[in-house]
């Protein structure tokens, strides 16, 4: 791609006293992408993001919007929030209690010194978008979250900024009405290709809504890549253990590579046949969604059901196997009783070598 | 960016003038405490600890104030776990409005209260012992002017920090502790027993030391009711050393730092109580106890919570309203002779009337220059990462543990030995009130800093506004009620401010509450009740504000 990222981070260091919160952190977004930064707290996601609002002052490392350089090392440019040209949804949504609904999407416009017409033009948009048209004229002091969070989105748009950030923006709605945003805020993003980079510690969220994930933990990038990529091959066993549910397996590997397939033996002497990952592994994932009962994959191996448990979208099921206990997760349609024999049988190519 | 360099300023030179006008008064008490050479000389020519031996060749005063404080202490403990109990824990009829009204008492003072029950109860001229005389008794029912009076009426004009921290810790008790005792087979009585007393106990206790220690620094009551009688307690003994001729000034101010001692002390105990002792009954959590069911007896604890405010309010502001009124205080009707002499002299007289004019002026002039200052000492403590924060917290906070009396008395010393002509001056008062309520203001306006989340400023900015718009557009409008109630707090607390006054008023610079015993020790009681009453109305009036608004403000933001 030749087009300049909207935004570009390289070599991003925070400190907070002996503390180093983001510790070489590099990515860039192109235009229209949505990004998520995905980790569990404390793993630096929302330092990072605050620096590039320019709400942090890293300690060293550059960060570049649309190109300018907005903060190299503390050497060079500073450029402060307010020039920056970028926008942001906060966890909080930082609704102003003292204005009313219109007045705080009005804010960046009012900053901007836009013609009154224009202004008016412009909340009525966005309010439109967000379908909070009819709560204009409302004090924003009685609003629900979910009310807030579109005015909180609605106003993070307004003045048409190239960039905007969400800090966790789902997080303190309820997961019904999260679910419902979460289709909401990417039809959004879809429809006025806002270049975005999204936090979020949900992985189901992260996965779902974005072009790319970056999986970040201990101030450091674990992974970066599409949805499938962190899903289906795991880079190491932070990622597989934090995003979707995985089966990790403690062996070594024996023999070398034939078809491009290697063999894993686990410690209770299981050989499993592994498509992916390192060639010197000691740890093999495989995710609980990815095992069948019968069948005729690479690997098959025998098992009881110790337990089983209904969850609606799919059961899972505890199943007892030489190396301990296995997760399975299998359609509800398919129902299996504890206590019955059954044969795991799962594909190479789902098996990662970490 | 030239901008850091003048905020790097700030912090510095604000510290210095704030760090200046708090310790340099505390630094003068400590020489002169160490002077035993001539009391009037400064810097002192002898050095020496004679000062503090001689306090234990008194122990009469000692005496005297752990005496008047334990009785006051333990009546205010009462009380105050009474009133808690019934406002939190039962389901009595016009509890929000009770519980409204117990923050009257003080905002009466001790001062006002004292002159009200001196005016009821004084040795045969009290109109409450003038009407028991006239049944037919030939003593007083009861003489105020005693330790025990002394104790009452501090008990119920001071002690109402033990109504507040008691009902605190009931409150802030998860009902579900006593529910779930309730659903694994106890009674309600076994229930209080076993599980409320136990929880609220350390609650209890640190009131008491916390009350025990304010009562050790109280001033107006034993002013008051004891100098009549000769009795005198350590503040009072304090303000006799200093302005009796000639003034002893050293004697003085080792009373006044080993009653700041002690104080500190005993503070630190009720700290460390609630800080180990307090279970996990504080978790920030706004709880609602469920009050019980006290079914009939709900009438006869309503009469009880009413009776606290008619014999902390009405009743005295009753006596005081009869008595202004009066040529010669009486309850007997043929005797009575109506007047509004009281009222004219008290503004006309050549030196009272300038009395409640240099208040106001006062009141005025330190609440609208101290709150923006106060403002951003708060902005820079709570909000920003400027080094040295912590530092002028603490330095901010000093005047709060040093007892009012004491504090009185290094500003006198301090300003005295300076070569600033301003002794005797408003200028000196306005100075002296500031630093004093220095503490006050931060509480208050830190309250709503803190309140105020920081994604409302940061967002401010991310959406384009620069630190002076965000600042007039956001801050400072989600400010407003904390800076206006800080405005009023500190009107009210210079109005009625006794402890600093009385040592640094002059001919030219009289202020009321000062004025006010002065009338009372040297004139009438008639025209006192007078004076007494124009500043209560004067804090009502303003306090009346301070509720307006605040109610306001919490019906806009729900």
């Amino acid at each position: 791609m030749t087009t300049t990222p909207r935004i570009e981070v390289s070599e991003l260091v925070v400190r907070y006293g002996d503390t180093t919160a983001v510790d070489g952190v590099s990515f860039a977004i192109a235009p229209g992408e949505l990004v998520t930064l995905l980790g569990p707290s404390g793993c630096g996601k929302t330092t990072s993001l605050r620096a590039i609002a320019g709400l942090e002052n890293p300690y060293s490392g550059t960060i570049r919007l649309n190109g300018e350089t907005v903060w190299a090392g503390g050497r060079g440019p500073k450029i402060p929030s307010e020039k920056r040209g970028v926008s942001m949804v906060f966890q909080s949504y930082a609704i102003w209690p003292h204005m009313t609904v219109f007045e705080n999407v009005a804010y960046g416009l009012r900053v901007r010194k836009l013609p009154a017409a224009d202004i008016a033009k412009n909340v009525a948009r966005v309010l439109d978008m967000v379908q909070m048209t009819q709560y204009a004229d409302r004090p924003s002091s009685n609003l629900s979250g979910g009310q807030q969070q579109r005015v909180a989105v609605a106003r993070a748009i307004a003045f048409s900024p190239t960039v905007v950030l969400f800090d966790e923006p789902l997080s303190n709605l309820d997961a019904r009405l999260r679910a419902e945003m979460r289709v909401e805020l990417r039809e959004l993003q879809r429809r006025l290709d806002i270049t975005s980079l999204y936090v979020t510690h949900d992985q189901e969220e992260a996965l779902a809504i974005s072009d790319r994930v970056i999986v970040m933990n201990g101030g450091k990038i674990e992974q970066l890549g599409s949805p499938e990529d962190i899903f289906n091959r795991p880079v190491s066993r932070f990622v597989a253990d934090f995003v979707g549910s995985a089966n990790l397996v403690e062996g070594a590997m024996k023999g070398s590579e034939t078809n491009g397939e290697l063999v894993f033996e686990t410690k209770a002497g299981t050989q499993i046949r592994a498509a992916a990952g390192k060639r010197d592994s000691h740890l093999l994932a495989l995710r609980s969604s990815y095992i069948h009962f019968g069948g005729n994959e690479a690997n098959t191996i025998p098992g009881t059901i110790h337990r089983r448990m209904f969850h609606g979208d799919f059961i899972q099921y505890v199943v007892d196997w030489p190396d301990g206990q296995l997760i399975v997760r299998r359609p509800p349609a398919e129902m299996l009783e504890e206590g019955s024999a059954v044969t795991v049988s799962f594909a190479a190519r789902y098996c990662v070598l970490l | 960016m030239p901008k850091f360099d003048v905020r790097g300023l700030i912090v510095p030179i604000l510290l210095l003038v704030v760090g200046a006008l708090v310790l340099y008064p505390i630094a003068f008490l400590i020489t002169s405490s160490l002077n035993v050479g001539d009391p009037q000389l400064f810097p002192p020519e002898e050095w020496g600890t004679g000062n503090y031996i001689q306090l234990f060749e008194e122990p009469r005063i000692i005496g005297n104030t752990l005496l008047v404080a334990s009785v006051a202490t333990v009546l205010a403990v009462v009380f105050g776990f009474i009133q808690a109990w019934i406002l939190t824990r039962t389901e009595i009829p016009g509890r929000a409005r009770l519980e409204r009204l117990m923050e009257l008492p003080y905002y009466m003072t001790p001062l006002i209260g004292a002159l009200a029950w001196g005016v009821l109860l004084g040795p045969k001229t009290g109109l409450a012992n003038q009407a028991w005389r006239s049944l037919g008794f030939s003593s007083d029912f009861f003489n105020i002017y005693s330790p025990q009076g002394i104790a009452w009426v501090m008990a119920l004009f001071e002690g109402t920090v033990a109504f507040v921290m008691i009902s605190a810790s009931m409150k802030s008790m998860d009902p579900s502790l006593e529910e779930s005792s309730r659903v694994l087979g106890a009674s309600k009585f076994r229930t209080t027993m076993r599980i409320t007393l136990p929880m609220v106990a350390p609650g209890v206790l640190s009131a008491t030391i916390f009350v025990f220690a304010e009562m050790l620094g109280s001033f107006a009551a034993a002013f008051v009711l004891g100098i009549p009688g000769r009795f005198y307690v350590v503040t009072t003994a304090i303000w006799e050393s200093a302005l009796s001729y000639p003034p002893d000034y050293g004697h003085a101010a080792a009373m006044g730092l080993s009653l700041f001692g002690a104080m500190l002390v005993t503070l630190g105990i009720a700290r460390a109580i609630m800080r180990h002792g307090s279970y996990a009954t504080i978790t920030g959590k706004g709880f609602r106890p469920r009050p019980m069911d006290v079914g009939a007896a709900r009438y006869p604890l309503m009469g009880i919570a009413w009776g606290y405010i008619a014999v902390a309010v009405v009743l005295p502001l009753a006596a005081l309203t009869l008595t202004s009124f009066q040529k010669f205080a009486t309850v007997i009707v043929p005797q009575m002779q109506f007047t509004l002499a009281n009222y004219e002299t008290a503004f006309s007289m050549g030196s009272l009337g300038p009395a409640f004019l240099n208040s106001m002026i006062l009141g005025i002039s330190v609440s609208t220059l101290g709150v923006p200052v106060i403002g951003v000492l708060a902005w820079i403590i709570y909000r920003s990462t400027m080094p040295g924060r912590m530092l002028m917290e603490y330095v901010v906070m000093i005047p709060q543990a040093v007892p009012r009396l004491v504090f009185g008395l290094g500003l006198l010393w301090a300003w005295i030995n300076i070569p600033i002509p301003i002794y005797g001056t408003l200028w000196l008062l306005g100075i002296a009130y500031f630093t004093v309520f220095l503490p006050l203001g931060l509480r208050t306006i830190a309250g709503v800093v803190l309140q105020v989340d920081k994604s409302l400023e940061e967002c401010a900015r991310v959406c384009g506004a620069s630190w002076t718009y965000q600042m007039r557009t956001v801050t400072l409008p989600l400010l407003k009620p904390g800076l206006v109630a800080a405005w009023l707090l500190i009107f009210i607390a210079s109005v009625r401010e006794l402890g600093v006054s009385v040592f640094l008023m002059g001919p030219h610079s009289k202020v009321i509450a000062p004025s006010i015993v002065n009338s009372w020790l040297t004139a009438s009681s008639e025209l006192s009740a007078a004076m007494a009453l124009l500043q209560t109305i004067m804090v009502f009036i303003a306090v009346a504000i301070m509720f307006r608004v605040a109610r306001h403000v919490t019906g806009n933001q729900q």
